[in-house]
């Protein structure tokens, strides 16, 4: 079979897909944001918590981890609402994105906090160091700092993972992409173009993690 | 050299019959009278339309368009033989003289026409806006301000995403399969939603499902019979019989069996 490529008829509708863009950009930042958020509180409740808390955080892991990313946007989207909590499909994206990224980012905090040295917490006990300032720059920040490579890899998987939220009629760059295969049957095109834009998006991410990275964590001596 | 082409020659004859050996019977009957003499009527239905032709708990081919299929057999007095097709699959079955008739949700667009000629329609089917019972929707000015689901790449998907340009304010909300848009419609995640006109017999499936119903029509598709380009005996007969399923209500006792309604209004040509 003969194939021409024509990205003439997509490229008119370069508007949509950058509208697409822009909220996938939308999507990832905000989930990444209180993704980690949840990550941080997780991985300090599971470490330093009151048993009962600790298994709790411990419960929330495994039940994501261990079930897949669309059945959850499924359960926030659709059976939520049967117990009143009706969200929007951008809404629903986000809670389920965050609940996700919350997970992993507790477990990959976890590991850091568990490879300080136990040496380390006694030398600043006893220094005289309250409790919190223990936990907040003897433990959390040296192991946020050991294990950033590992989260923005998560963030980076993060965005991607935005890709099928399109199953809740969130409008994001793949959505719109079936959309326009929908309308063009140009379906080659279409995704040649996104993956383009998805490959650039990743890029800049990856830039900006580690830029931010080295502003966060630079040794201070 | 020569034998050496007589050699080829011999060869690829004798692969030719053997492959023909392989290929399905072709249906040559032209007529009426053909059919009935050759003891038995080839008809293309698709297996994956329902409810108006798939596979039962047996894998047997059943619904709408296999029992209209059946019934034609019978009024012929002849067996059926089924071929399957996909729907890009009905006109070539057509154009190969592969199948007599082609009864597989076959819209009649003149498009189509130009290759194969359609019966009278038996069937019509209607792309229609579903809402809950409560919601008052008479038309698409009703609809502004509302979530309205569909599936991508629908037939409603292009009426109701053109209907939303020249009507500001309708928010359209488009999932990938049927089953989610009846999910998002059960939970409450969309005002309203397009769809087929049976829609309502997978809702009445739904926990809530009898809270919804049918509340208008955006488009009719009449479904017709296909037979070869010319064929115009059997297309005669056909168009004969069906005024006789029409007017005795066998279509319309099929129609609830299936669809849950009677049929639309079908005009003739």
């Amino acid at each position: 079979m003969q194939t021409a490529l024509q990205f003439g008829p997509i490229l008119v509708h370069l508007d949509l897909l950058l509208r697409g863009l822009e909220k996938t950009i939308q999507l990832a930042a905000l989930s990444i944001l209180f993704g980690t958020a949840i990550g941080i509180l997780g991985a300090v409740g599971r470490s330093f918590g009151p048993r009962f808390l600790s298994w709790a955080v411990a419960a929330y892991v495994e039940l994501i981890r261990n079930t897949p990313l669309l059945i959850q946007l499924y359960f926030v989207f659709f059976s939520l609402p049967l117990f009143g909590f009706k969200l929007s499909s951008n809404m629903a994206a986000v809670v389920a994105l965050s609940i996700h990224l919350g997970a992993y980012a507790t477990e990959i905090l976890r590991a850091g906090i568990e490879a300080i040295p136990e040496g380390q917490i006694e030398a600043a006990k006893s220094l005289g160091l309250s409790r919190y300032r223990i936990i907040r720059h003897v433990v959390l920040v040296p192991a946020a700092r050991a294990v950033y490579p590992s989260l923005s890899a998560q963030f980076i998987l993060q965005i991607m993972g935005t890709s099928i939220v399109g199953a809740i009629a969130a409008e994001e760059l793949t959505a719109v992409a079936n959309n326009l295969v929908m309308q063009t049957f140009r379906s080659f095109e279409v995704y040649i173009i996104i993956a383009i834009i998805y490959f650039v998006l990743v890029q800049a991410a990856s830039l900006l993690f580690a830029g931010l990275g080295k502003l966060m964590f630079r040794w201070k001596v | 050299m020569r034998t050496f082409l007589g050699g080829a020659g011999a060869l690829l004859a004798g692969f030719v019959l053997a492959l023909s050996a392989l290929l399905p019977s072709i249906a040559t009957a032209q007529s009426v009278e053909d059919i009935i003499s050759r003891g038995k009527l080839v008809v293309a239905i698709d297996t994956t339309t329902p409810p108006y032709g798939f596979l039962d708990a047996n894998l047997k081919p059943t619904g709408f368009d296999i029992e209209v299929a059946n019934k034609m057999g019978e009024a012929l007095g002849v067996p059926v033989e089924f071929v399957t097709v996909t729907s890009p699959g009905r006109i070539p079955a057509l154009l190969t003289k592969q199948v007599d008739a082609v009864i597989s949700i076959f819209s009649i667009t003149p498009a189509r026409a130009i290759q194969i000629d359609y019966s009278i329609p038996y069937a019509g089917q209607s792309a229609v806006v579903i809402a809950p019972k409560s919601t008052g929707i008479k038309g698409v000015a009703d609809l502004v301000g509302k979530k309205v689901g569909l599936t991508r790449g629908t037939g409603e998907d292009g009426l109701l995403t053109k209907a939303a340009e020249t009507n500001p304010g309708i928010e359209i909300l488009r999932f990938d399969d049927y089953s989610s848009l009846l999910q998002a419609m059960v939970s409450g995640q969309i005002d309203a939603m397009g769809g087929g006109d049976y829609g309502e017999i997978y809702l009445k499936k739904a926990q809530n499902g009898d809270a919804f119903e049918q509340k208008y029509v955006l488009k009719t598709f009449y479904f017709g019979i296909g037979v070869a380009k010319g064929n115009d005996n059997l297309r005669q007969w056909i168009n004969t019989w069906l005024f006789t399923m029409k007017t005795d209500g066998t279509l319309d006792a099929l129609s609830m069996k299936y669809r849950n309604q009677p049929l639309p209004v079908l005009p003739v040509f």
